[in-house]
């Protein structure tokens, strides 16, 4: 009986761990078959000229990157902008402030938020974003645009991350014992003040890492993105022109993949990239926590 | 004792249902590609699936490109194609027959405030490929010769694709050459051209014109080409009132080659398939007669002859 006890424990603890080898060389073994895939690039071009130059004329066999990762990070960065001071106010609102009925009312709002396609939110984009920034956005500031813009990929990117951002806020809010924020009011703090120095410095690696994930997601999500963005390769810091981020090409051109020479290697590349940027992001968050939990 | 039978018993269903028989796999058609051939080919499956009941026929649309990707990794018995086929892809083995000839159409606003000079002008290839290609057209103005009449915004297709790939080699380049803004897919790209009174764009016919009225689509308006480039729209250039009218000027060949265009079935090599081979000379023979009704311009009977050749 003891015998067949160990042979169990031995054999579930052995399942545990191979699964969990699985799981963690799916990441590396993905990083390897894309750099195996996309090496014939490397034949033609440096790194640096992959990466450094603008000119992409696939058939003449010159890839250059950069505009499609300065978009990529544009767009990232403007939906950045856009959704983390909302999420992090509405969750201290919700947490803090709010009564116990709204935040009841409030969280499976959240989840239905979080669980619409990201087709649907494209097509909003389209009927309701672009036509936005043509004929009232651009106009105030002056500046005439298609709509189909870095800012229409920003806008709806916000309002996509907006759901899974503040769900995690919500969680890491409720993690601060209430004594804590009590302990301040007590001492006569008033209650922005309390939020301030003891509930958001308490969650400041929680809220870190939820900014970490948010921004990870915006960087790959791809098919609402393709639907706004205008899908132009062009190096423009103006936001109200059209951009093409890295996930927009990998999906646009996977068609044509096959017919012209080394446009597959090229395509493998950008997913290479993606790959590295988004696990280079995590990483930074990462280390952005290990200081935070340090203080 | 009882849980393991039905393990087993579970296992010996999952393992029959794993492999089908020989004969279900070879009546068995996969086919994915262009959206311009896909109302033609439900027809005809539909069709053929009427006289040989034990055929299966599965379709579907992912644009050209993804046709010509399935294809050659083999994920489709056969493939949906409608640009001109690149010689670097007959290298890799690409075998075709031609089934039937639709158009792109340059397109326009309705509400394009020079559309009467449009219309009456029309545009001839240089200065599409002005405006498409290398730019220089870049205002409403060169109608008229004024300047700053309203920037022209160039619209064309975000995802590999025939229509993209016909209206560049009608302008001497590769899709990747054409400027504008990218926009997935060919409704969305009417959709857009539609409310941008200063945008101009391509169109596959299915989406300009509604293939029951023959009429064009609430919105969108025909830029006629001017094909001898006299300055103005002839009569005889003039042939855009309806779906009938266009595909009477593709079939005489009144409108140019390209943007008219063949449209093909692919496939990687000459079919081993019998029953593929089977239902690829059914549609170049019987299935004929259903192409004008689907919208389409039949193609020339030797042009049918050399196609119907190539199966065998």
């Amino acid at each position: 009986m003891l015998k067949t006890g160990t042979v169990w424990k031995q054999l579930s603890s052995g399942w545990m761990v191979s699964s969990l080898t699985v799981i963690l060389s799916i990441p590396f073994l993905i990083g390897v078959a894309l750099l195996i895939k996309s090496t014939p690039l490397f034949s033609s071009q440096s790194l640096w000229q992959l990466i450094g130059t603008s000119e992409w004329a696939p058939s003449e066999g010159r890839f250059g990157f950069l505009p499609f990762i300065f978009s990529s990070f544009y767009v990232t960065i403007l939906s950045f902008l856009f959704a983390a001071p909302v999420c992090l106010l509405s969750a201290i609102y919700l947490t803090q402030f709010a009564s116990p009925r709204l935040s009841t009312i409030m969280h499976p709002v959240i989840d239905i938020l979080a669980g619409i396609p990201s087709v649907i939110y494209g097509v909003w984009g389209i009927l309701i974003i672009v036509p936005f920034i043509s004929q009232v956005a651009a106009p105030l500031f002056g500046t005439t645009s298609p709509g189909y813009s870095i800012l229409a990929g920003g806008i709806v990117l916000a309002v996509m991350c907006i759901p899974y951002m503040l769900n995690m806020l919500i969680e890491t809010f409720r993690t601060v014992p209430v004594g804590l924020r009590e302990a301040a009011l007590s001492l006569g703090a008033t209650g922005w003040e309390s939020v301030k120095h003891v509930v958001i410095r308490k969650s400041i690696s929680g809220i870190i890492s939820s900014f970490g994930l948010g921004l990870a997601k915006a960087f790959g999500e791809t098919l609402a993105v393709m639907m706004v963005v205008g899908n132009m390769v062009r190096l423009d810091a103006n936001p109200f022109q059209a951009g093409y981020p890295l996930p927009a090409l990998i999906a646009n051109n996977y068609g044509e993949m096959l017919s012209i020479p080394r446009y597959d290697s090229a395509l493998m590349f950008a997913a290479f990239l993606l790959l590295v940027i988004i696990l280079i992001i995590n990483l930074v968050f990462r280390y952005f926590i290990y200081k935070a939990q340090k203080v | 004792m009882k849980t393991k039978i039905t393990i087993y018993l579970l296992a010996i269903g999952i393992l029959i249902s794993g492999c089908s028989t020989k004969s279900q796999k070879e009546n068995t058609l996969n086919i994915s590609g262009a959206f311009a051939l896909y109302p033609l080919t439900v027809k005809w499956a539909e069709e053929y699936q009427k006289l040989h009941p034990e055929i299966r026929i599965n379709i579907s649309a992912g644009g050209a490109g993804k046709g010509m990707a399935d294809v050659l990794s083999g994920t489709v018995d056969m493939g949906m194609f409608s640009r001109e086929i690149e010689p670097e892809e007959i290298e890799k083995g690409i075998w075709w027959a031609g089934l039937c000839i639709d158009a792109v159409i340059p397109t326009i606003s309705a509400d394009n405030p020079y559309l009467d000079e449009i219309l009456q002008k029309g545009i001839t290839r240089d200065q599409f490929r002005m405006i498409f290609v290398t730019g220089s057209i870049a205002d409403w103005g060169f109608l008229t010769n004024e300047a700053n009449k309203g920037i022209i915004e160039v619209y064309t297709r975000a995802d590999a694709c025939g229509a993209a790939g016909t209206w560049a080699s009608y302008l001497d380049c590769r899709q990747e050459d054409l400027k504008g803004i990218g926009i997935y897919g060919d409704p969305g790209l009417a959709e857009a051209v539609s409310k941008n009174p200063n945008a101009i764009a391509y169109n596959n016919t299915a989406y300009v014109y509604d293939i029951n009225t023959g009429q064009k689509r609430p919105g969108i308006e025909v830029v006629p080409i001017d094909i001898n480039e006299n300055g103005t729209i002839d009569p005889e250039e003039n042939f855009y009132g309806s779906f009938h009218s266009l595909l009477a000027a593709v079939s005489e060949e009144v409108y140019p080659y390209p943007p008219a265009r063949e449209l093909y079935f692919i496939t990687k090599g000459l079919p081993v398939k019998k029953s593929l081979l089977d239902f690829i000379r059914w549609t170049l023979t019987d299935g004929q007669k259903y192409v004008s009704d689907a919208g389409y311009v039949p193609e020339p009977g030797e042009k049918i002859v050399k196609y119907l050749n190539k199966t065998y």
